[in-house]
Order: C-alpha cells, then structure tokens, then sequence
C-alpha cells in the first residue's frame, strides 16, 4: 500500500532513531533496516535517503567513517553529540504530532 | 557473490555518466549500487550485471543522482562558508586585528580625501587585478592536482576554482562605487560604510586567493576520510 506521503516529513526522525540505535551504518544498509523494520510499509527511495544524509551531516547532527570493505570504500554515518540531542527532540516531537492525530482522528465521547 | 574490480570501476564511470562528477561522492553511490546488485545476485544469481546495475539506478527514481547531487553541493558549499568564516573571524582577533584596522584606516582616509573617486578606482583595479592573477594560477595549480589524482573532489575543485565566486559579486557592484563617488561622500556614515566594505572585501578575497587554498591539504583531509586512503 502506498502511504509514502504521510512518512515524507519523518525521514529525517526515522535515519536519526536508527543511528541512535546503531553505532554507525552506511547508506544502503540504511534502508534495508528500514524496509526490515516496517515490514516493507515504508521503503525509503534512494533519490531521498542520500539527500537526508547529506543535509543531516551539513547540519552538524552526523559524522562520517570510510573504511575499505571488499575492492571498495564504505563511508559510515554515526550521531554527533548535537545529533544524538536533536533525536531526543525529534521523536519528542513526533510523539506530540502523533499525540495531535490521534485526537483529529478519534472522535471524542461525549 | 562480490563484485569485481572491473565492475566496480564500471559503476564509478556509470555515476559519472549520469553527472556524478566528483569523486567523494560517486564513491558513496558505487557502494550502495554495488551492495544492491550482489543482494539481487543472492536470488537471481543469474542477472546479468547490467541488468542489476539499471534495477538498481532505478530505484532512485525519476530524477536518478540530481538530488544527492544537488544536496551534497548545498552541503559543501555551506562547509566552505564554515571555513571561510573561521578564518575571517581570526582578522577580528589579536594580533591580526592590527592589520585589519590599519587596512580599514586607509581606505577611510582615502575616502575622506577630495579624491573619492581616483582612490576606489585604483584600489578596484588592485583588488582586480590581484583576483584575476590568483584565479589563474589557482585554475593552473588545480590542473596540476589533477595530473596526479585524477580523483576530482567538490571541496577541491571549490577551493581551487570556485574560491572568486564571492569576490566576483563584489566586483561587479564597481557601477555602484562609481555613482557614489560622484557624490563626493559628505557623510561620515557613508565613508565608514565604504571602508568597511572594501575592508570586507580585502579580507574575503585574501583568505579565499591565499589562505584556504594554502590550507587545501589539511582541509581535504578534514572533510574526507578517505583522502588519505
């Protein structure tokens, strides 16, 4: 089922929790984790995972690894400590919007 | 079942194909590339490498590296701001806050003077001469780079051809000098005002001709760990 719109604004809390939960992860293991973890709901498209990435690491909140891995070089992203304090935020504010929803979507008993 | 190093090297040519120009971040892409042709080659290990290689791109949708492009220049070109600023904020410490404050009194008492206009003429056509002699030999030094590593990194070719994109701007604005030296500045905001701006833009200019390009070596290996590699 395509619901890609309702998750487009949350890419950016989904790659933070997950590096929070991870040391470090690279770009393609990325989305297979989150493909894994939401049974395939949610499949971040490549065109916008690497953007996120890239952002994210200009903001200050990533930083990057390279190591050598088969006959190629691997860059591996982790939380800074700005990073892993905007995670906190992030997924607070997540769970006020969802919180928000809930509300709208349930109606209230009188 | 891995790749080999002939389609490795195919999928960095494959990036560059598709406008991926700059090494650092081909890289990145040839790995996820990779990584999702030898997970395709786990159940169908009969695909034909470029029939792997074109599910893969395709994954990225319509508009294929454009964003990563167009989001990883956003993303350097603010890293070179970063850079640019840490060094511009040094002139505003001691000991170098000296020779700013002395650039600045002269042009403030150039602009004082009865000759204006004569004054930011000659001093235009220093600074442009200045810019024009390090671009060139910033473009000739970068081609010499190249000679060696093939390899073209964004902040490298930033450092190297992109460091007048900044002194470009204030340049044209010599128009605009011009009319308000006609003026005969009378007003002592409007003569501060003009050397800070010709003190600004000294400073600019010098950190990103000289500076930053003599510190090239150290801010590459900074921002890319895998400068060294």
């Amino acid at each position: 089922m395509s619901n890609s719109k309702l998750y487009k604004g949350s890419l950016t809390t989904i790659i933070l929790k997950l590096l929070n939960e991870h040391d470090k992860m690279y770009g393609y293991e990325i989305t297979q984790k989150v493909k894994a973890l939401t049974k395939g709901e949610l499949k971040i498209t490549e065109g916008a995972l690497y953007p996120a990435l890239h952002k994210l690491e200009a903001e200050g909140l990533l930083d990057v690894e390279v190591a050598k891995v088969d006959n190629r070089l691997r860059k591996y992203y982790k939380l800074t400590e700005t990073g892993t304090k905007e995670t906190v935020n992030k997924l607070e504010e997540l769970a006020e919007y969802i919180k928000t929803m809930q509300a709208l979507v349930n109606p209230k008993l009188v | 079942m891995k790749l080999t190093e002939t389609q490795i090297q195919d999928l960095y040519t494959f990036t560059r194909q598709h406008f991926v120009e700059h090494y650092d971040l081909q890289t990145e892409l040839v790995d996820h590339l990779a990584n999702d042709i030898e997970t395709q080659w786990q159940e169908q290990p009969k695909l034909s490498f470029e029939d792997a290689k074109n599910k893969a791109f395709k994954k990225f949708g319509i508009f294929g590296f454009m964003d990563a492009i167009e989001q990883k220049q956003k993303a350097m070109n603010k890293r070179y701001r970063g850079y640019l600023w840490n060094e511009l904020k040094k002139w505003f410490e001691l000991p170098q806050i000296i020779s700013t404050l002395a650039l600045f009194l002269l042009f403030y008492l150039a602009f004082s003077s009865d000759f204006v206009a004569i004054s930011s003429m000659i001093f235009y056509m220093i600074i442009g001469a200045w810019v024009t002699y390090k671009t060139i030999q910033l473009n000739r030094q970068f081609r010499r780079r190249k000679e060696l590593s093939n390899k073209k990194w964004m902040l490298e070719e930033m450092i190297f051809r992109q460091a007048g994109a900044t002194s470009l701007i204030f340049l044209s604005q010599i128009h605009n000098v011009f009319i308000i030296s006609d003026e005969l500045l009378t007003s002592i905001y409007a003569i501060v005002g003009l050397s800070i701006a010709f003190t600004a833009l000294v400073l600019v200019n010098y950190i990103s001709f000289e500076i930053i390009p003599n510190k090239a070596e150290k801010l590459l290996n900074e921002t890319y760990p895998e400068f060294s590699l």
